[in-house]
């Protein structure tokens, strides 16, 4: 029988939760029989699956399981490994929304699968479908310096809320929601159906600036605010009144054109928040105002853990960073400050040189649950950069967790560098798709291994899409590469650029005819060197682009191919 | 089609379509397309008895919206037919906006509006039936069938 | 040399429904994991036929649909287009291996 969780520093089921979720399986299991049984076609029962996160790819099932806002526990972690193994090919892939995905399960087991996710409070849920998905967070979050209050408490709500939502779950499309706490927005809220971001007004109050209309794929655009300031309690009516207005008026004639930025952009922000502002006039004080009580009871389980301050630095890491310089570039990429003095939020980079990125065997993952347990708290988070995150590491042991992330594999000192690349699953993998994607992050990660190199060309995002669909996100990289085919031939697009962060969110401008696989190599090279040439003392790739612009570039690439 | 009816005896008056209801509006049944304005219903609600939305294709959510907006907002308590592509799997949601008659043709429909209200005890969002959301339950509240 | 200038050669193909796996419809009306095994349509006609038989075998498939492949001299079928190779034959690079710590 399932025991008893051990405490986490974030939200634990209690017996409504797992009521539900077990009920849920037992649904779907059923479901899943009638299928088998020909008594479900195919056409009734795809939503079916997808709304419990079941994907059919090119192979086989892919199995979405959610990881509500990034964050989970060492035990969950371990599942997660344990479930890869028996279901699967023991092996799992981090993605762009902080979810698990499994490539090869049966149909027939996803049920077992499911049922096992529940031991450890967790499930697949709306993680497919036109339904609200998995809402993403900051994965820094409870843990930033920079942060005013935890988003993940208002995630928890809004998961809540969303889930079997009896109005929502036939939309016209897809909707994402992320969340931040904080002014540098590391949830990308500019690029979501619905981003929220936490701010505090000239009155001290804190509150929500709505976003709405962001998205990426094939007409990418970046949100605009649909409301600047919204009590944080009014949360759910305001989102309640604005999922109404685009189930009820969002496009159904075309499925490329039913996200809700194409509504956005179609009518206007101004119309669409006259008619959010008018039905939520009417739900506004309804039953889905949540009482203080409520709220209360779930904020209270994101309480930060009881971190004593220690000292700022450690005489071993001083000592330690003198003689062993990877060990010294891995401090200035990987590890950030935490707000606790004495601590710090550590990235494990999933994207050692070579490898496909974001993936973890499950020995990799029952290790890294080892480490989080011993040295941050039992918990990890997912970014949506396809890494793990220790988010509670004092300062004093990172000489001992860089040792042990090391022996993993995870310990390469490349986030936010040219080889912590964001890539899609791609042709190898999914039905979507028109190119491969992994094996082009795999050559470009090999050119880039040497990390004296990375750190030398300094911060520079490579964000990897196999086809429209953008979920390797490459509208927003500073460069891009966009799979396509010509004529059954695989060939990238490479545009510069793009940025999520927040005050500077921009897609990125395709620099020229595409190429094929073998020369995106020299010409990201090409990129580089041409900034490397250009760039003023400390400015970051992105910003020599701006200040100089494509011209240089473009020339650099397309002379030297 | 076969007619199932939660609320007993459904009724058995010919609902006509919006536009010519609009034309006769003391008549007290519509049946409604669900790109039509449920609001538009409002000063005859008191008259109507029954009223159909329609589901084009299972997957077209929009009727859910316009069943919650006429038994919520606009308080509407005569029937509520949900007609068209009409499911044992989404009969759960239906229930929770509001529906209490249903027109499918599906095998084993009957029996699984029976058994509907059973799947899920436990919700987290409040709607149009009465089941409280765990939120609230938490703090005291009960469901109003539970002991 | 393979040929299929004219797109005439096709395979039937779908996934398995209880399990995901790639199968492709063989001359007695099975589903096969075995591309080698796969009956080929070698006109437009046969083609039409081989679809339809496939249609009537898909109680146990997902959605089934035609494949155009070439055909060597000694009879190896190669589906034409990258994703269907990719679909026959797997992934293009090695998948991390379940109790690696390492990429191999």
């Amino acid at each position: 029988m399932r025991c008893a969780m051990p405490d986490t520093h974030f939200y634990r089921y209690d017996a409504y939760d797992r009521t539900l979720v077990s009920e849920r399986v037992e649904q779907f299991r059923d479901q899943v029989r009638r299928r088998l049984a020909g008594e479900l076609t195919e056409e009734q029962f795809k939503p079916l699956r997808l709304h419990n996160g079941l994907y059919l790819q090119l192979h086989a099932y892919m199995l979405r399981i959610a990881i509500p806002y990034g964050t989970l526990s060492s035990r969950q972690l371990r599942k997660l490994a344990d479930i890869s193994r028996r279901f699967d090919r023991g092996y799992g892939h981090f993605t762009t929304r902080q979810n698990l995905q499994l490539n090869w399960i049966r149909l027939e087991d996803a049920p077992d699968a499911l049922a096992a996710l529940a031991e450890v409070d967790m499930h697949a849920m709306q993680t497919s479908g036109n339904c609200i998905r998995n809402v993403t967070a900051d994965h820094y979050a409870g843990a930033a310096i920079d942060e005013i209050e935890d988003p993940r408490i208002w995630a928890e709500i809004v998961r809540q809320w969303s889930t079997l939502h009896p109005e929502f779950t036939f939309l016209p499309r897809k909707f994402k929601i992320a969340i931040t706490g904080s002014p540098n927005d590391r949830a990308a809220v500019r690029v979501h159906d619905i981003g929220l971001r936490l701010w505090r007004n000239a009155q001290g109050e804190v509150g929500f600036e709505v976003i709405v209309g962001g998205g990426l794929g094939r007409t990418p655009m970046i949100g605009k605010t649909l409301r600047e300031f919204l009590p944080r309690d009014e949360l759910l009516a305001y989102l309640e009144s604005t999922l109404r207005v685009y189930n009820r008026y969002g496009r159904r004639d075309n499925l490329y054109k039913a996200r809700i930025k194409i509504l956005v952009h179609e009518v206007g922000v101004e119309k669409i928040r006259d008619e959010v502002e008018a039905e939520y006039a009417a739900t506004r004080d309804g039953a889905l105002r949540l009482p203080a009580g409520a709220i209360e009871a779930i904020a209270r389980q994101f309480a930060p853990p009881d971190l004593q301050p220690r000292a700022a630095t450690s005489g071993l890491v001083e000592a330690r960073r003198l003689t062993d310089p990877d060990f010294a570039l891995w401090l200035k990429s990987n590890v950030a400050p935490h707000r606790v003095p004495g601590y710090a939020i550590v990235t494990a980079s999933l994207k050692p040189a070579g490898s496909p990125p974001g993936d973890a065997s499950a020995t990799q993952m029952e290790g890294i649950a080892d480490i989080a347990e011993a040295y941050s708290q039992a918990e990890l988070r997912v970014s949506h950069e396809q890494n793990l995150i220790l988010p509670h590491v004092a300062v004093e042991d990172l000489p001992q967790v860089y040792r042990s992330l090391e022996v993993l594999g995870f310990a390469e000192a490349n986030v936010g560098k040219i080889t912590d690349i964001i890539a899609c699953p791609g042709l190898d993998y999914c039905a979507l798709a028109n190119a491969r994607s992994i094996p082009v992050a795999q050559r470009i990660s090999n050119h880039f291994a040497s990390l004296a190199r990375q750190h030398e060309i300094g911060d520079l995002k490579v964000k990897i899409s196999g086809c429209i669909n953008a979920c390797g996100h490459h509208h927003v990289g500073h460069i891009g590469i966009l799979g396509v085919d010509k004529n059954g031939v695989e060939l990238y697009q490479i545009s510069l650029g793009g940025d999520v962060d927040f005050g500077r969110t921009a897609i990125g401008t395709i620099l020229g005819p595409a190429v094929t696989a073998d020369k995106v190599v020299e010409a990201v090279d090409a990129v580089v060197r041409t900034y490397l040439a250009a760039r003023a003392e400390g400015e970051r790739f992105v910003d020599t682009y701006r200040r100089i612009g494509a011209q240089p570039f473009k020339e650099n690439v397309y002379g030297s191919l | 089609m076969a007619l199932y009816s939660e609320a007993g005896l459904p009724a058995s008056y010919v609902a006509l379509p919006f536009a010519e209801w609009k034309t006769r509006p003391e008549w007290p049944a519509v049946s409604l397309a669900n790109t039509d304005p449920v609001e538009d219903l409002a000063p005859h609600l008191a008259r109507l008895r029954l009223i159909v939305l329609e589901f084009p294709k299972f997957s077209d959510g929009r009727a859910y919206s316009q069943a919650r907006l006429l038994r919520g907002r606009m308080g509407y308590r005569g029937e509520l037919r949900a007609t068209g592509a009409v499911l044992q799997d989404q009969v759960a949601f239906m229930l929770r906006c509001g529906f209490d008659s249903f027109e499918s043709d599906q095998k084993g429909f009957g029996e699984a509006l029976a058994r509907a209200r059973t799947l899920f005890s436990v919700v987290y969002q409040p709607a149009e039936d009465d089941q409280v959301p765990a939120a609230l339950r938490r703090l005291g509240h009960r469901n109003p069938a539970a002991s | 040399m393979a040929k299929n200038l004219s797109g005439d050669l096709q395979v039937a193909s779908a996934n398995r429904l209880v399990d995901g796996t790639v199968v492709w419809l063989d001359e007695a009306g099975q589903w096969t994991d075995r591309l080698q095994l796969a009956a080929v349509a070698r006109d437009k006609r046969e083609a039409e036929i081989l679809l339809e038989r496939a249609r009537v075998e898909a109680f146990t498939v997902v959605d089934p649909f035609l494949v155009a492949v070439t055909e060597d001299g000694d009879g190896t079928i190669e589906p034409l287009s990258l994703r269907e190779k990719i679909r026959a034959s797997g992934l293009t690079f090695e998948a991390i291996a379940a109790d690696a710590v390492r990429y191999a």
